[in-house]
């Protein structure tokens, strides 16, 4: 009895083994190629990420930090600044024939905002997604406008809308000077390339 | 005269650093910016009520470390700590407040974390005293050295907060 269930889970487990290795191989390989095609310049990506006056008004700079960390994104930048009208005239300029535009540069310059750019894969888009709609009413809970905000005029913080808005936002609030690199020890933790 | 008279007044009435515009140096070191704690020690400044005056992530040259802890130079770990410090970015922060000096000293709590109690940000996050993940000026007069060596004026901002009557009497 006990000779037959060892024989028979041996060669179970044989061909079990011999059934694996090949798609195992294959899959691994696969996954590998397949990642490091999209990861790899995608894991470099960059946003920027504002907390608005009312979000520095209302102390939440913590609290939106503390969410883009935990998430694995990597703070690249990190500022105050009293944004000058010259600056937001240029970051807002498709919104320039809006009715709400001088409105929006005066909230917007009504005290400091805090600028940062967070790195990592698809942060572009995962940030939208973590920021919410830009109307708080329409924002999901979990969100940070869903969590944080009531009305669309003091919706807390801005991100940028795409890759491309990205790149030109970063270089617009930030000198390449201002922005570190450093590599992250969790890295292998939250990547796998 | 008049103008000798308000020169003095000027020096002793110098605005910025007294009362409620006391101003202390806080700079979150690599490991806590490595350990991913950036968030979590704004909002316990945040929510003690102090204002945020002053932030900027940078990579610290070690020529500017070298000058912030000269008081340590003659201390046997002052090379070590030195390179500790440029080996990442750190959060450099001002904060404003009443008392803001001795109180951001208790909130972190003793510089050998072993020491620190719970509720302190060194008795929470910190084991060894190499690695106590973040900085604060330990005087008024060192609190003021060291905001001029890590910020421009250009760099701090005054502005009116909203809650400040509710935060002080």
């Amino acid at each position: 009895m006990n000779m037959m269930a060892v024989r028979f889970g041996l060669r179970v487990h044989a061909a079990r083994a011999v059934t694996r290795n090949p798609s195992r191989a294959l899959g691994i390989g696969a996954a590998r190629s397949l990642s490091s095609d999209s990861d790899f310049s995608g894991v470099n990506e960059r946003t920027l990420v504002a907390v608005k006056p009312d979000g520095v008004q209302r102390r939440l700079i913590g609290e939106v930090i503390k969410r883009f960390e935990q998430r694995g994104f990597r703070l690249v930048g990190l500022k105050m600044l009293q944004a000058p009208d010259k600056l937001l005239a240029q970051h807002y300029v498709s919104l320039q024939k809006k009715p709400f535009y001088s409105s929006l540069l005066y909230y917007m310059t009504s005290g400091p905002i805090v600028a940062m750019v967070w790195e990592g894969h698809n942060v572009v888009k995962t940030s939208r997604m973590m920021v919410g709609d830009t109307d708080p009413a329409a924002a999901a809970p979990g969100t940070i406008r869903g969590d944080f905000s009531v009305h669309i005029s003091r919706n807390v913080v801005h991100a940028s809308d795409s890759v491309e808005g990205a790149q030109r936002e970063i270089s617009l609030w930030f000198h390449r000077s201002e922005l570190v690199d450093w590599e992250g020890c969790d890295h292998k933790n939250i990547y796998h390339l | 005269m008049i103008i000798l008279c308000l020169t003095i007044f000027a020096n002793i009435f110098k605005p910025g650093w007294t009362g409620a515009n006391e101003r202390t140096f806080l700079a979150v070191k690599p490991d806590g910016v490595q350990r991913r704690l950036v968030g979590e020690i704004i909002r316990r400044f945040e929510r003690k009520g102090f204002k945020l005056v002053g932030m900027k992530l940078l990579q610290a040259s070690e020529a500017q470390l070298r000058q912030h802890y000269w008081e340590l130079r003659e201390k046997p770990f002052y090379n070590g700590l030195v390179k500790y410090m440029s080996s990442g970015p750190i959060v450099a922060m001002v904060w404003q407040g009443l008392d803001v000096v001795k109180t951001a000293r208790k909130m972190l709590g003793e510089t050998n974390p072993a020491d620190s109690l719970p509720g302190t940000i060194r008795g929470d996050y910190c084991v060894e005293v190499g690695r106590n993940v973040i900085h604060g000026s330990d005087s008024v007069e060192s609190a003021a050295r060291e905001i001029s060596l890590w910020f421009e004026d250009h760099e701090l901002f005054c502005y009116e907060e909203c809650g400040q009557h509710w935060i002080y009497a």
